[in-house]
């Protein structure tokens, strides 16, 4: 066997190795967090400031379908596209993203209302965080996408 | 013996207790080192005049020594000073008036601000001076209109002998271009307070921003030309007739320091200050989130800084120091004071909102619908800080100087030599 073939074996093996690579870091970057609370997306963020981790965290969580329930206060959720809740109680806040924006999938804000009304209301939902804005020196943004109500009751 | 000071109002009994302090003169570290792009207060008010202008107030640079030469105070070259309005409830801003300034010198050759006496802005004696240009922008698109050009921006009040007739003189720097009425200059400090509530809230009623001096941005505009669509709202309970607005000024992102000549900015420009309420950077916002106030955006500001609105520090501040019975935060947090920020369905955001509508006057302008000059809102938000049915103050209810009838409606500057 030459070296030139030598080299063009490494080389392919290291190719096919470096190609399953990504598949292994999506693995591990991309798990299922369709079971994750904003407890967790809290701790993750308070690891990152710590961490600088911002960009691992981001890449975690962003476009993830995820299932929480929070506080809605209705004069902080009076439109569809800009509503945002309580993800923490007031007394207990997270350092970061404390109230997520929600925009509601068409007709949703509307069974929150009803069920609810004005009133301060437990808001069970299912959402896709589209928006995770990040960094050590703006404060931390929480977007959720095409939210569903799955229960809301006043309290 | 801890200081106190209480006044009370309407049939409440209860005592309460007292803090205030500036609007937002050096409230975070950050615009604390760059006094001149600090954004100290915002007014809005239906024109006294013209029913059918909305009078806009930026102040800039605070606390003003009127004697402070020989490189009297000014606006700064480097930076942007905008007033921004939001017309349609979303905390976006759909309008932006923004102010570019020069300066100029006419001999380099003495340290004096001005060789003789002044009694015109046309004098050859006034030695420096700046203009600025003032833009109209729409945020939607873009598109920029330069509404004036080389304005003259109103002379320091240096003293009696170098202007022996101040006003006259300052008033000559009044632009009006298409309706819309300009002036910039140093103004009388129209805020009104104890700052000695940063000695442990020992606030008494001592009058401390008398006698000083900050820089104003005051604009009348038709209301038609803020308003969505160009049209003035004829309800006055639908989102759009109310518009939202705050103050910002802005640094190039890049400044290099050169041993051989002056410095070079580069880079985009950066907001670094900003300004909607009183009083909500200084004593809402903690310490370690001010200078992120100061770069975010209005629209994000129940997202990042709702936790400090719903259950805020001041309360708890007073009970502490000074025994003052606020209730505690209910468990729902205070959706009062986010329900303030959010008149008419609009998204809550730190922005002085007030009505438009058809049929609206100056006398329905006080604060939290617009903000008169007078207005005592460091009075206004302790007691909604507080929430415990007296009303509370720190005991400053009036500014040292009155205020005009006429634009640009703030007091003449104090002298730097009276």
């Amino acid at each position: 066997m030459t070296r030139t073939t030598i080299l063009a074996l490494v080389l392919a093996a290291c190719g096919r190795s470096e190609s399953h690579r990504p598949a292994a870091r999506d693995i591990q970057l991309r798990p299922d967090l369709s079971h994750a609370t904003q407890a967790d997306l809290a701790t993750e963020l308070d690891q990152a400031e710590r961490r600088g981790t911002w960009r691992e965290v981001r890449q975690r969580w962003e476009g993830q379908q995820l299932h929480w329930t929070v506080t809605r206060h209705e004069p902080l959720c009076r439109s569809a596209s800009a509503c945002n809740v309580a993800a923490f109680p007031v007394q207990q806040p997270a350092t970061h993203g404390w109230l997520p924006e929600l925009s509601f999938a068409p007709g949703e804000l509307e069974k929150l209302t009803a069920a609810c009304g004005n009133e301060d209301c437990q808001l069970e939902f299912i959402g896709t965080l589209s928006r995770l804005e990040l960094s050590g020196d703006l404060p931390t943004s929480v977007h959720l996408d095409h939210v569903r109500v799955v229960g809301a009751r006043k309290g | 013996m801890k200081k106190r000071f209480l006044t009370i109002a309407g049939l409440s009994l209860a005592a309460g207790a007292i803090t205030a302090t500036a609007s937002s003169h050096r409230e975070a570290p950050m615009i604390g080192e760059d006094q001149f792009a600090d954004n100290t207060d915002v007014y809005a008010f239906i024109s006294p005049t013209d029913a059918n202008k909305l009078v806009l107030v930026a102040d800039y640079v605070p606390l003003l020594l009127p004697q402070s030469g020989p490189n009297f105070y000014r606006f700064a070259e480097d930076a942007q000073y905008d007033i921004n309005i939001d017309n349609d409830g979303d905390a976006v801003p759909d309008w932006t008036y923004r102010y570019e300034f020069e300066t100029a010198v006419k001999n380099g050759n003495t340290f004096l601000y001005n060789v003789g006496p002044v009694d015109s802005l046309q004098s050859q004696n006034l030695n420096v001076t700046q203009t600025y240009s003032l833009w109209k922008i729409n945020r939607k698109n873009g598109s920029r209109q330069r509404i004036m050009s080389g304005a003259p921006v109103a002379p320091w009040n240096v003293g009696k002998r170098s202007f022996p007739n101040y006003e006259p003189v300052a008033l000559q720097a009044i632009r009006e271009a298409n309706g819309t009425k300009s002036f910039a200059g140093p103004r009388d400090e129209p805020f009104f307070v104890d700052l000695h509530v940063f000695d442990l809230l020992g606030v008494g009623g001592a009058p401390t921003t008398d006698g000083v001096n900050v820089m104003s941005l005051v604009l009348e505009v038709p209301i038609t030309e803020l308003a969505k669509g160009g049209t003035r709202p004829t309800s006055t309970t639908d989102k759009t007739s109310v518009v939202g607005i705050y103050a910002s000024a802005s640094r190039p992102q890049i400044r290099i320091l050169r041993k051989t000549r002056d410095s070079d900015d580069y880079g985009k420009m950066i907001q670094v200050s900003r300004l909607g309420w009183p009083l909500v950077n200084e004593v809402i916002v903690p310490l370690k989130d001010k200078d992120k106030y100061n770069r975010s955006e209005p629209k994000d500001d129940v997202a990042n800084f709702g936790a400090y609105i719903l259950d805020p520090e001041v309360p708890k501040l007073l009970n502490l120091v000074l025994d003052a019975g606020c209730p505690e935060t209910p468990s729902g947090g205070r959706t009062d004071i986010v329900g303030l920020l959010a008149p008419n369905g609009t998204k809550p955001a730190d922005l002085l909102r007030i009505n438009i509508a058809e049929g609206q006057t100056n006398a329905q302008s006080h604060f939290p619908n617009g903000r008169a000059l007078a207005d005592d809102v460091t009075d206004t938000l302790l007691t909604v800080a507080c929430n415990n049915n007296a009303a509370i103050g720190d005991g400053v209810n009036a500014n040292d100087k009155p205020f005009t009838t006429t634009f640009p409606y703030l007091a003449s500057p104090h002298s730097g030599n009276p």
